[in-house]
This record gives structure tokens, C-alpha cells and sequence, in this order.
């Protein structure tokens, strides 16, 4: 059996996420000195989540045209609560690693480098810890549809 | 009968269907007896247990 609508709208949204995100924490990260001073703002981000979600639209109306029902069976139910778990386990390591990087930095261990380096201000920023949350969010997202793509393909 | 036939009748999607048949889901005990409602036989002559 060839792909079907659900998998196809996965894979394309999966495609789409890490391009655009990819794009964007490429230009971020690479840049970490001008990502920390707020040359790189939120207005970036902003721009970001706007287009994914006109693009999620347009990926959701195109295969509602294209006559799938918006059925949602158990079966769809059980892989997105499979798929969900695995992405909370990306998201919560993610966060942990912030909260204690903030945790070190509030009781003036230095967590990565020396306190007064440049890596320190840099690390430390409010924009580059957002920064960073954003990524593991984006990478909970990427394995959520990850794992509902492999379940569809491989059985539960 | 059809995948889509069956599917409307038991309220799951054609892909549960072919994804029941090709053992690649074990649907849940209700869509099971309705399988077996549907088919009119009993449900140990649908499913078995390897």
C-alpha cells in the first residue's frame, strides 16, 4: 500500500520544519555574538512561526481537498500518545539542561566557561537560553512526527 | 466487501483496516467484536493468537 494522505502531510510537515528551522538555527548558532547582543531578534522568530503555520494551513487544506476524511480512529489516537511520549522525553531533557544552566549561573558556578569570559556572556544571554529552549521544542516536534511516520509505516 | 466498506461499518479509517489485516495493528477488543459483528462469526474465528 502506497502513502497515505496522513503520511504524506507528515512527511511534507516533518520536510517543512526542518528546512525552515534548520535555516534559521543554521543563521543562529553560527552567529552566537550577534544571536546573544539581540541583533538577531524575536522579530525573526516571529516571522518563522508564522510562515510554518501558513504552511501547516496550506498542507492541511491541500489534502482536506484531496478527500480524506478528518476520521480520527484509535489507531491514530494510540500513535499520536506514543509519538507525544517520546517527544516530551526531548522536550523535558532540553529543559532540564536550561533549568540547570540557570540554576549554576544564579549561584555564580560558572556552568560552561569562566564567568567573565565572552563565551560566558554569551552562553548565559537571555535571547541565546530562548534561543535554545526554541531548538529543543522544534527538536520534540521533529521526533513527534518522527515516530507517528514510523508507527504508520511499521505498525504498533 | 471492501476495506472502505468494512471501515464505514466498524468507524475506523481504511488504513486501520489494512493495517489490521497485514498485522501490523491489534485493534482494541470493540473494534474486534465489531469485526466479528460484521462478519457474523465468532471472534476467535477472526483473530488468533500467535
Amino acid at each position: 500500500m502506497g502513502l497515505s494522505n496522513k503520511e504524506k502531510s507528515l512527511i511534507i510537515s516533518l520536510i517543512v520544519t526542518l528546512l525552515i528551522f534548520g535555516w534559521y538555527f543554521f543563521g543562529v548558532f553560527s552567529n552566537v555574538t550577534e544571536t546573544s547582543s539581540g541583533q538577531l531578534s524575536f522579530n525573526n522568530v516571529i516571522r518563522v512561526i508564522i510562515l510554518i503555520a501558513i504552511l501547516k494551513g496550506i498542507i492541511a487544506v491541500f489534502f482536506q481537498k484531496k478527500g480524506e476524511a478528518d476520521l480520527v480512529d484509535e489507531r491514530d489516537k494510540l500513535i499520536d500518545t506514543k509519538s507525544y511520549r517520546n517527544s516530551y522525553w526531548a522536550l523535558s531533557v532540553g529543559v532540564w539542561f536550561i533549568l540547570v544552566q540557570l540554576l549554576f549561573e544564579s549561584t555564580g558556578i560558572p556552568f560552561i566557561s569562566d564567568r567573565f569570559s565572552l563565551q560566558h556572556y554569551i552562553f548565559s544571554s537571555p535571547t541565546y537560553i530562548a534561543h535554545l529552549l526554541l531548538m529543543f521544542f522544534v527538536l520534540s516536534e521533529v521526533i513527534h512526527f518522527s515516530t507517528q511516520l514510523y508507527h504508520y509505516r511499521r505498525g504498533i | 466487501m471492501t476495506q472502505q466498506m468494512l471501515a464505514d461499518k466498524i468507524g475506523v479509517t481504511r488504513q486501520t483496516v489494512f493495517a489490521i489485516e497485514k498485522d501490523k495493528y491489534s485493534p482494541s477488543l470493540e473494534v474486534a467484536f465489531k469485526i466479528s459483528n460484521v462478519f457474523e462469526i465468532p471472534l476467535e474465528e477472526v483473530f488468533t493468537y500467535d
